[in-house]
């Protein structure tokens, strides 16, 4: 979803960039001062003196032109914009079935994740292949912000509130989690590992999760953080 | 560096006649009071606008280079994956200070440098309304860049970001010391700015030449009246969150501790209530210098002028309903998402109207590609640029993956630094008329060159490599020749400015020098006048009454001779013979300039008696001294935490320190207004909308609309925290509303004992003023008392500052208004003290501009009642 409309957002951006930059440099040239123009010495009659009170040389009508085009793109833009924003917040997300619901904690400087069953690990968020996953995130400090940029997941985590995203990963594989709002010293390394399992594979870790201990292994947790009282 | 100040005026001396003169007597004092230019004591004293134009000029390139350094380390620590040169909290400090600085020390102060110099020109005044209030801002501003070099040294500055956020800008997360110096800083910034504000706001709309119309007024004054018409309402939001954060961090309030829950969302909210209209404070005097450097360099008039001035009208209005925008990932709910992200694409729209319009007007031009022009242009494709790629930060579900990445500091960086390039080009434009020389055109085209280049590698590779978190110096290795590029630029970039600096201080010896006019088609009002000009501006009246630039004989000071223009007087301007020096025609209904601007011959008969000869000073040591004092005091309380100092040696020099300051201020301010100082009211002057309201009475108003902010923020906070951490559930503090209700009628009382003052001395009546004056104070230290009774009432159960939000929330907001009665109050024992003599009598005017802002303080006070104690 983000890359259409990334694209579509490039790709019109750069057509109105080139357009506007291309005739702006056009012009500039054109109108170069020792350039022999018809239109340039009928002008000459009307330049700006000094000690004139200030007032405008008209030509409105190409600027109401070239200004309700870009109203016209605008307003599109912002339509269009509205859809995919009801899409992405509501559509989508009432059509998930049974999504996976996990709490994400930040800190000064990793991530904690919760599961539905109450066990909680540091560092590393599993999740299963082809099925949402809705998270639910807070801070216990300061204003951090939790992005998985490759799987399109970001969200702030705030402290007194709490935020709320969701996403669904197609194939298994392993992605980075990062801090994306300055939140003290260790920012720079507040990474977590998000590793998208086979659902199968998934099922078994999750259910030897009750067995072992709370804290899995620190693949992905970054060195200790500042000690909050 | 600072030697440019010493000799910025070196190339003429303004004791001098600048023509002699034909009656072969002296021409009237030219020199206000003030040491010639090439003194160091006349930058002290001086009020004068152009002079303080230069000072912010040049200390804002100080500052430049302060944060191009700063921003040169991030650039040298992200050559390397995981930071190559330093550690975590450095980096942290690095990139904030680089942020605040540049955006607060460098930008504004850069512009406002122009707005001080060319502004009265542009509008015929000969000064500001305040100018002694100018000088204050300036010496203000100083002294907050000042501090904030000393936080670098006490412990670590800020390391929260230009943002700081809350809850890693309170104590328990940034302990230094000096971070709350940063903070401190950048308070008494605000302060400056406020000052700045009230002065240009009364100037730009009491002192315009006759039949120069706001519908009439330059492009570049134009930008400059919305900029502060925004920085007015902007910055006392910022004022409000910045005492907030400072309360919390000297005294241990807890608006933004984990105790209160809305702590974090309402400094997003303060913040980029600021923040927003912050962004177009900074880029508008740019939009207002390309403007004018356009429509110069290419001869032609802007096309659709009214149209873009409405554009700008209508982008300072819309900057106040866009700040959510940068909160899109907050808790804020889908339907306030969909209304700022509407309000964002749209605010695009007026920027379209105003980028075409400056298109358009190359059309049919006669283009020449000077430095200025350069400038300008290039500013304009790169803002071009950032503003395309700041459409898609406005589409949320876009900003939803773009938050907190590289894409949105290169955004920002084209827009601001785009700005920060037409503003070069201003520099460039207005360094002939300010210096009287002409800039080294090849070294200036070598700059722009080296300038555009470094400038676009530095942050276009920020746009590939869009998805680095900002902040971040660590990223993966496929990013790394993005990253290197960005570092080189950034380094060809910062060499590019060391040209400039090489340039402009060289030719400030051996520059050509330059007439009034050294640019065809340039049409403004500055450039009729010699450069540089005269420390009184115009040789006369300007007036725009004929149609065109007129100088007239000036009215006597009071008002007392008609005008009257002898037959044969000629206006420097109506030359009459069309020549041009450079040339080019001229249009036949005399618009036309003979270049030096020489002074018309003085008439001989007695008839005008001009007041020039008694001129009196106008240089003031008490704006530089209330600036020390204010250092000295900020220093002094940088050092308090939770609420008291320090131990030992470092407690009494802090403690110290602090009450040296306020003494130093405290006495200043009272210096200050007590010196003689005359800055006579122009006597014929378009004035709408405020035709009846007489300077300092508008300049009172527009204070108070900066303080109703102010406190609009503080209450609404209030209301804010207590909603999120649950209406009902909150404790009032004071239990008993009786105080409260009697020091409700004790302030209503004295607004009345005020009102008689004031009919008192329109009366004449010396014991009647008296009377009700002292009424009022007695009133007033009865507010004081009563309300100390009950803090410390409180402060016997346990309650404090620090007890709990809701005391957190009553106590600063209820203290905030306590210091407005109190600093009311020491106005009117001056007062006092000067009705004793004799002062007021006939003349009440001071006597009714306290009474406005006693009134406006009683008017809080019956909003902060029911909120604190009955609701």
């Amino acid at each position: 979803m983000f890359r259409e409309i990334f694209v579509v957002f490039v790709v019109l951006g750069t057509v109105v960039g080139v357009v506007v930059l291309g005739y702006m440099l056009l012009n500039a040239y054109r109108y170069r001062d020792g350039a022999d123009r018809e239109d340039v010495r009928k002008a000459d009659g009307d330049r700006p003196t000094l000690g004139e009170l200030p007032e405008g040389s008209g030509g409105g009508r190409k600027l109401f032109l070239s200004f309700g085009l870009s109203t016209v793109v605008v307003v599109s833009l912002i339509v269009w914009t509205y859809g995919t924003l009801l899409y992405v917040e509501g559509g989508a997300a009432a059509q998930a079935e049974d999504p996976l619901d996990v709490e994400v904690v930040g800190f000064q400087f990793g991530w904690k994740f919760t599961y539905p069953n109450g066990e909680q690990v540091n560092g590393v968020l599993r999740v299963p292949a082809d099925r949402p996953v809705r998270l639910t995130v807070k801070s216990e400090d300061v204003f951090h912000n939790f992005g998985i940029p490759s799987l399109r997941v970001k969200t702030d985590a705030i402290p007194g509130q709490t935020t709320e995203t969701w996403f669904m990963a197609e194939e298994p594989g392993t992605h980075t989690a990062q801090c994306f709002e300055l939140c003290g010293v260790g920012h720079s390394a507040m990474n977590a590992e998000v590793i998208v399992m086979e659902p199968a594979e998934y099922r078994e870790w999750y259910g030897s999760l009750n067995e072992t201990d709370g804290n899995a292994s620190s693949v992905a947790a970054p060195a200790g953080g500042v000690s909050t009282p | 560096m600072s030697d440019e100040r010493d000799t910025a005026g070196s190339g003429t001396d303004p004791d001098a006649d600048p023509a002699p003169r034909p009656d072969g007597g002296s021409a009237h004092a030219h020199d206000h009071g003030l040491p010639p230019a090439s003194s160091v004591r006349r930058w002290f004293l001086t009020t004068n606008h152009k002079d303080i134009g230069i000072l912010y000029v040049v200390t804002s390139l100080f500052f430049l280079v302060f944060g191009g350094v700063l921003a040169l380390l991030i650039r040298m620590q992200m050559w390397e994956p995981g930071g190559a040169v330093m550690s975590g909290l450095a980096y942290n400090q690095t990139v904030s200070t680089h942020g605040l600085i540049m955006v607060f020390w460098f930008l504004s102060p850069f512009a406002f440098g122009f707005a001080n110099y060319v502004v009265p020109l542009q509008i015929g005044a000969d000064d500001l309304a305040f100018p002694r209030l100018n000088a204050l801002s300036y010496w203000l501003y100083l002294a907050s860049g000042v501090l904030l070099g000393v936080s670098f040294f006490q412990g670590a500055t800020f390391a929260g970001g230009w943002t700081m956020y809350a809850p890693l800008n309170i104590p328990l997360y940034t302990p230094q010391v000096g971070a709350s110096t940063a903070v401190l800083a950048l308070l008494l910034f605000v302060v400056s700015v406020t000052v700045s504000s009230v002065n240009f706001l009364t100037t730009m709309h009491r002192m315009r030449a006759k039949g120069l119309t706001l519908r009439r007024l330059p492009l570049f004054t134009w930008s400059i009246l919305l900029t502060v018409w925004m920085m007015l309402f902007a910055f006392a939001a910022l004022l409000a969150a910045l005492m907030i954060l400072s309360a919390d961090r000297l005294l241990g309030t807890m608006y933004f501790a984990t105790e209160s829950p809305g702590g974090s969302m309402l400094w997003t909210h303060l913040f980029w209530f600021f923040g927003h209209p912050e962004v177009y404070i900074v880029f508008f005097p740019a939009l207002g210098a390309m403007a004018e450097i356009f429509q110069t360099f290419t001869g032609r008039r802007l096309v659709g002028r009214k149209w873009f001035i409405a554009a700008m009208v209508l982008v300072a209005l819309q900057s106040f309903i866009v700040w959510m925008h940068h909160m899109f990932l907050t808790s804020i709910n889908l339907p306030i998402k969909t209304l700022f992200m509407a309000t964002t694409i749209g605010i695009s729209l007026p920027f379209d109207l105003m980028v075409f319009a400056l298109i358009y007007t190359m059309l049919k031009g006669r283009i020449r590609f000077k430095t200025p022009f350069l400038f300008a242009f290039g500013g304009l494709v790169v803002f071009i640029l950032g503003g395309i790629t700041g459409v898609f930060l406005g589409a949320v579900v876009l900003d939803y993956e773009m938050r907190g990445t590289y894409w949105v500091v290169a955004h920002f960086h084209y827009v601001m630094v785009g700005g920060v390039t037409a503003l070069v080009g201003g520099l460039y434009y207005w360094f002939p008329k300010i210096t009287g020389r002409m800039y080294d055109e090849f070294l200036g085209k070598v700059q722009f060159g080296l300038y555009f280049l470094g400038f676009n590698l530095l942050y276009f590779p920020m746009f590939v490599a869009w998805e680095t978190p900002r902040r971040v110096f660590d990223y993966p290795p496929e990013l790394l020749p993005w990253h290197r590029a960005a570092t080189v630029g950034g380094f060809l970039l910062g060499i590019s400015f060391l040209v400039m600096f090489y340039n402009l201080y060289t030719s400030l010896w051996n520059g050509e020098e330059v007439e009034g006019n050294p640019w065809e088609f340039g049409h403004t009002a500055e450039w009729a006048v010699p450069s540089p000009p005269p420390l009184e501006n115009f040789p006369g009246r300007a007036s725009y009454e004929r149609g065109f630039l007129d100088f007239v004989d000036r009215m006597t000071a009071d008002g007392g001779e008609p005008e009257e223009e002898a037959d044969g007087y000629r206006s420097p301007l109506s030359d009459g013979t069309g020549a041009r020096p450079d040339g080019g025609s001229s249009t036949p209904d005399g618009g036309v300039v003979t270049g030096t601007g020489g002074l018309p011959a003085e008439r001989e008969e007695g008839g005008m008696a001009v007041s020039h000869a008694e001129e009196p000073s106008h240089a003031s040591i008490w704006p530089f001294v209330t600036g020390v004092g204010a250092f000295l005091t900020l220093v002094g309380l940088s050092g308090v935490q939770g609420g008291s100092l320090p131990g030992g040696i470092a407690g009494g020099f802090y403690l110290g320190t602090a009450l040296a300051g306020g003494l130093v201020t405290l006495g200043a301010l009272f210096a200050m207004g007590y010196e003689s100082f005359h800055a006579p009211e122009m006597a014929v002057a378009e004035r709408w909308p405020f035709a009846g309201v007489e300077n300092t009475k508008l300049g009172v108003w527009i204070f108070l609309a900066s303080d109703v902010v102010l406190f609009g923020a503080f209450i609404g906070s209030y209301v804010f925290v207590r909603f999120a951490y649950g209406w009902t559930e909150w404790h009032i503090v004071p239990h008993n509303s009786l105080p409260g209700l009697i020091n409700t009628y004790l302030l209503l009382t004295s607004s009345f004992t005020v009102i008689l003052a004031m009919v008192a001395a329109e009366h004449g009546s010396r014991k009647g003023l008296l009377a009700s004056l002292t009424a009022t104070l007695l009133l007033g230290i009865g507010f004081l008392v009563n309300k100390g009774i009950e803090w410390a009432e409180l402060l016997h159960e346990g309650i404090w500052v620090d007890s709990s939000i809701s005391a957190s929330t009553f106590f600063l907001t209820t203290g905030l208004h306590g210091a407005h009665v109190l600093a009311g109050l020491v106005i009117t024992v001056y007062l006092i003290w000067r009705a004793w003599g004799g002062a007021y009598l006939g003349e009440e005017g001071p006597i009714e501009y306290f009474g406005l802002y006693w009134h406006f303080v009683d008017i809080v006070w019956l909003f902060l009642f029911p909120l604190f104690y009955i609701l």
